[in-house]
């Protein structure tokens, strides 16, 4: 097809012709610029400072979201971005009083070394540099190991109550007001929690270094091999990704929740999120955008998450780190060393950034385009609750949408083109509402009603999930290797459906008995 | 061996390579009877791809062929089934084999 | 090793769907491949008995394949449509002399009516003489612009009920991505939609738009069908060319990416705070606008004035002038005469 809505669009007009470096700051006018941050825009080291200071607290304070005295959970993985968004919470947090950020950081690290392979020395070494780099932040930390996803409790994946707040105006003078009663409180109630902590967290503030070393330098043996099956049965890449951020969520979530921290911070820069909002696109994720890439992702209920760094390009980041000296730890992920088309995400990584280089606008603009949607319709609504919501993502479901979707037109696809083997392998199936017997019904008009085709492995799980979980889902050989609160909390969704499909049926009986 | 191979490019592949002056023009349906030199062990498709490259396309293979396969967009077919059925590059040669690739980019 | 048909387990299979990754014979996937047509139809509820209802017929294999599916459907289901072909002339000799002969074979292949517009008689320009103008940069905006126009035109002489056009699954999720990409949020609403254009204009749907190109190209050569094959000899847009690479190599990982965009681009939803561009008519020629000159009106009026790039980028603060007939002031003129090849 030819270019029929072709529209010529000046900002993706190639601007690299422009100027070269203009030698002086444009802000101060005086002292020399050391870097370009848009074409044109030129900073000296100092105005560049204040500027990058400045969009990070210009961020939290357009946002009003976290409210003074607030514990916030600070994601670090050891990259530029998070490592950076920890400097600038403590840049913050040494401020004098009137500027300065007023909640209660902590900080998390996750050790994902067993997804890729990486050895016990070699992740022992990485946690170990992750620990200098902490303890020097003066912040309570922890490092888990992803290994603890396997004793999750089932109530990780429901949607927590979120605390009733006053409006944020009021919540900062009575804050105000308590801090003159009492002083700070150090995080001694952090280290109460610990302890009521099922799991191996290990917090190393300096009295507890030796928990640490006992603790999150061995998860179980059972739980490594465990989570090796379950990377080795996820069949791409792709899944392998997404497979990963979901358990990642989960833990950090899990953190959260019995630490008593109510915000989550993470690190990923206006780069990192136009790389994901295209490869959500591609991966199904669309209704979900605004939740996986906004500001404020308030889907788990108790617990938010929040982007404080959305604003910044990796080159600022990069250029900020480098100049004043913010240390962080180069740690092999998943995708280190791959091939540019091995993974959606990975592909999605390098056509962005080479757009980006013919196209200098290509990253802001898709941002721009993000920042103007909305949470899907689905959660307009906010009646619908916990049984609407994705079981591995919670996001609302996007799965019921009208017959003339792609959603449905991929479900006829299946339907049409297994049907017979259907028929022959599972004539249990048929006790359904099929309605194609020797493919009659296809022949008629009334062809709108199509029977719902049924995976034939496990359906009520995958009638559990968001259509991109699926497709993750999908990919596993088996669903045996998931996490047991997973399959526990999805046995659980399926009794209660089922009970409720009873009482559904009993009311009706009695309304027609009552009828006769 | 003989190898019959027909291309029904239908898109900048055929105009680039005819406006370019090549010998080989693939203008609407071409058929092409290619013999393959003999080798020990048997032809595959993989090596017919480099085959092609070598032989055939003269300009701008990258249009043709990306890495060691065909460029994404580009329909293979092994005696009239899709090549995805036939283990695609790994799919050995047998004589009088009929392969058909067809580009589906533009021309819509 | 062949492998047998998922449907009938007895034929030898020919394609794996990329849709499901299902393996199907020629038979299956001939009748898969209509049936769901059908269902894209019946469940969006394109037609209504009776309607006359025009095909935009390019000579190429999507509608090619539309057409004779089309063909097929009506007269399996009864769907009571009367069917026309129509087909727009640019005037690009040598691409679309060989693709008319061909619509005007499928004409006599269907059996089916056919109405051609030009641009000649629409605009008084070809496209030859167009790009003899503004050169190979921005000639695409203008064939576009001309072409959606003209086939409404064609399909107003005919007074015809509905438009259908060859847009593939691949094509939708092209122009999501597209879309995203630019920013441009009004068009990235609308372009998933199977039905376009409401008032005044001629509604517009894509019975295609759930069909896979990769199926299409197939069916056409499984089917025999007779379709003109070659790219337009104006070089493509390399923007598009980029999207266009993108999702090739996205469907080459994971087959059902473009059902997966197109999943994406129907549950998008836009805040409601965001201003969209209010839909007027254009006051020269009556066509759907959102401005007081429509893009074709602009374009040709820069083609006619010696202005070519009047309609390229944003000029609206210009549009008073031209619809009064004022003359541009020389700097004006002058920076809307270069064109770079």
């Amino acid at each position: 097809m030819c270019e029929e809505e072709e529209v010529y669009c000046p900002e993706l007009q190639d601007t690299t012709q422009g100027k070269s470096l203009g030698k002086t700051c444009m802000k101060c006018k005086e002292s020399s610029a050391v870097l370009l941050i848009r074409a044109g825009d030129a900073f000296c080291k100092s105005c560049f400072k204040e500027y990058f200071v400045h969009k990070f607290r210009a961020t939290l304070g357009k946002n009003r979201v976290i409210y003074p005295g607030e514990k916030v959970l600070l994601a670090f993985s050891g990259g530029p971005s998070s490592s950076a968004m920890v400097q600038q919470v403590q840049e913050g947090m040494s401020r004098d009083a009137p500027k300065k950020l007023r909640f209660v950081p902590g900080i998390l690290f996750i050790d994902e070394g067993t997804t890729c392979g990486m050895s016990h020395e070699e992740r022992q070494q990485n946690m170990s540099e992750v620990q200098n780099v902490l303890q020097q932040t003066g912040f309570p930390f922890y490092i888990v190991s992803l290994e603890q996803v396997f004793s999750l409790p089932g109530s990780i994946l429901q949607r927590g109550v979120p605390e009733q707040r006053a409006n944020y105006k009021q919540e900062v003078d009575r804050f105000m007001v308590q801090q003159q009663a009492q002083g700070e409180t150090g995080c001694s109630d952090i280290l109460e929690n610990l302890a009521k902590l099922g799991v191996n967290v290990s917090e190393s503030s300096r009295e507890s270094d030796k928990m640490f070393q006992s603790t999150c330098r061995h998860p179980p043996d059972t739980h490594t091999q465990k989570l090796i099956q379950l990377f080795a049965s996820a069949k791409t890449l792709t899944a392998k990704h997404q497979l990963l951020h979901t358990l990642r969520s989960h833990l950090i979530l899990h953190i959260a929740r019995t630490c008593g921290y109510s915000k989550v911070m993470s690190g990923e820069s206006c780069t990192r999120l136009s790389v994901s909002l295209l490869s959500n696109i591609s991966l199904g994720r669309g209704a979900f955008l605004p939740l996986d890439t906004g500001f404020c992702d308030s889907r788990y209920g108790d617990v938010d998450i929040i982007r404080p760094m959305r604003e910044y390009s990796l080159k600022e980041i990069a250029f900020y780190n480098r100049l004043f000296h913010v240390s962080s730890v180069f740690i092999p992920a998943l995708n280190t060393k791959v091939l540019e088309n091995s993974s959606i995400q990975q592909l999605s990584e390098v056509f962005i950034n080479r757009l980006q280089a013919d196209f200098p606008s290509t990253v802001s603009t898709v941002y721009r385009t993000s920042e103007k949607l909305n949470v899907s319709k689905i959660d307009a609504n906010q009646g619908t609750c916990a049984k609407e919501r994705c079981l591995l993502c919670l996001s609302p479901l996007d799965t019921q949408v009208g017959e003339a979707s792609a959603f449905h037109a991929t479900q006829i696809s299946h339907y049409i083109s297994q049907k017979i083997l259907m028929k022959f392998n599972d004539p249990a199936n048929s006790s359904g509402k099929s309605c194609c017997q020797e493919g009659k019904c296809c022949k008629g008009p009334g062809y709108g009603d199509f029977c719902q085709p049924r995976a034939l492995q496990a359906p009520s799980f995958v009638d559990m999930l968001c259509y991109g979980c699926r497709l993750t889902v999908k990919d596993l050989q088996s669903l045996d290797a998931l996490p047991q609160y997973v399959l526990h909390e999805a046995e659980h969704r399926s009794r209660r459906i089922e009970m409720r499909k009873e009482i559904e049926e009993f009311l009706l009986d009695k309304d027609e008995e009552n009828l006769h | 061996m003989r190898v019959q191979w027909f291309c029904f490019f239908l898109s900048c592949l055929t105009r680039r390579v005819l406006r370019g002056g090549a010998e080989l023009l693939f203008d609407g349906i071409k058929q092409h009877q290619v013999t393959l030199p003999n080798q020990s062990n048997p032809w595959d498709i993989r090596q017919l791809l480099v085959w092609i490259r070598h032989n055939l396309l003269k300009e701008r293979p990258e249009l043709f062929i990306q890495g060691d396969t065909v460029r994404p967009g580009i329909l293979v077919l092994i005696n009239d089934a899709d090549w995805e059925l036939m283990g695609e590059l790994d799919y050995q040669l047998e004589d009088k084999d009929n392969i058909v690739f067809i580009s589906t980019l533009h021309g819509g | 090793m062949p492998v047998n048909c998922s449907s009938c387990e007895e034929r030898r299979a020919v394609l794996r769907r990329p849709k499901t990754g299902h393996s199907l014979c020629k038979d299956c996937f001939f009748h898969a491949f209509e049936e769901e047509i059908h269902h894209t139809i019946v469940s969006a509820k394109l037609f209504n008995p009776g309607e006359k209802v025009g095909i935009g017929a390019s000579g190429g294999k999507d509608s090619t394949v539309l057409a004779h599916v089309l063909k097929v459907l009506n007269e399996r289901y009864a769907y009571g449509l009367d069917l026309i072909l129509v087909s727009v002339d640019e005037g690009i000799s040598g691409y679309r002399d060989d693709s008319l002969e061909t619509v005007k074979r499928n004409q006599q292949q269907y059996e089916l009516p056919l109405k051609i517009v030009s641009y000649q008689e629409l605009y008084g320009w070809t496209m030859d003489q167009i790009v003899k103008q503004v050169g190979l940069k921005n000639n695409c905006t203008f064939c576009g612009v001309f072409r959606r126009q003209a086939l409404d035109r064609g399909a107003m002489m005919l007074g015809v009920n509905k438009i259908c056009t060859g847009h593939n699954a691949d094509d939708i999720a092209e122009t999501v991505l597209m879309n995203f990409l630019r920013g441009d949020i009004a068009r990235l609403r609308r372009c998933t939609s199977i039905t376009t254009g409401s008032e005044g204009a001629i509604p517009r749907c894509k019975p295609l738009k759930y069909a896979y190109e990769k199926e299409i190209v197939l069916y056409a050569y499984f089917k025999k069908l007779d379709y003109f094959s070659t790219e337009c000899i104006y070089s493509p847009n390399a923007y598009r060319g980029h999207a266009r690479a993108f999702l090739k190599d996205l469907e080459a990982i994971r087959p059902s990416s473009i059902m997966d965009i197109i999943h994406s681009g129907e549950n998008l939803s836009v805040k409601e705070d965001v201003r969209m561009p209010v839909q007027g008519t254009c006051t020269r020629c009556g066509y759907i606008s959102s401005q007081s000159l429509c893009k074709a009106c602009v374009l040709l009026e820069g083609l006619n004035r010696g202005l070519p790039k009047l309609g390229i980028g944003k000029h609206h603060k210009l549009h008073h002038k031209l619809l009064s007939q004022e003359p541009l002031s020389e700097q004006e003129e002058r920076k809307l005469k270069a064109v770079d090849f």
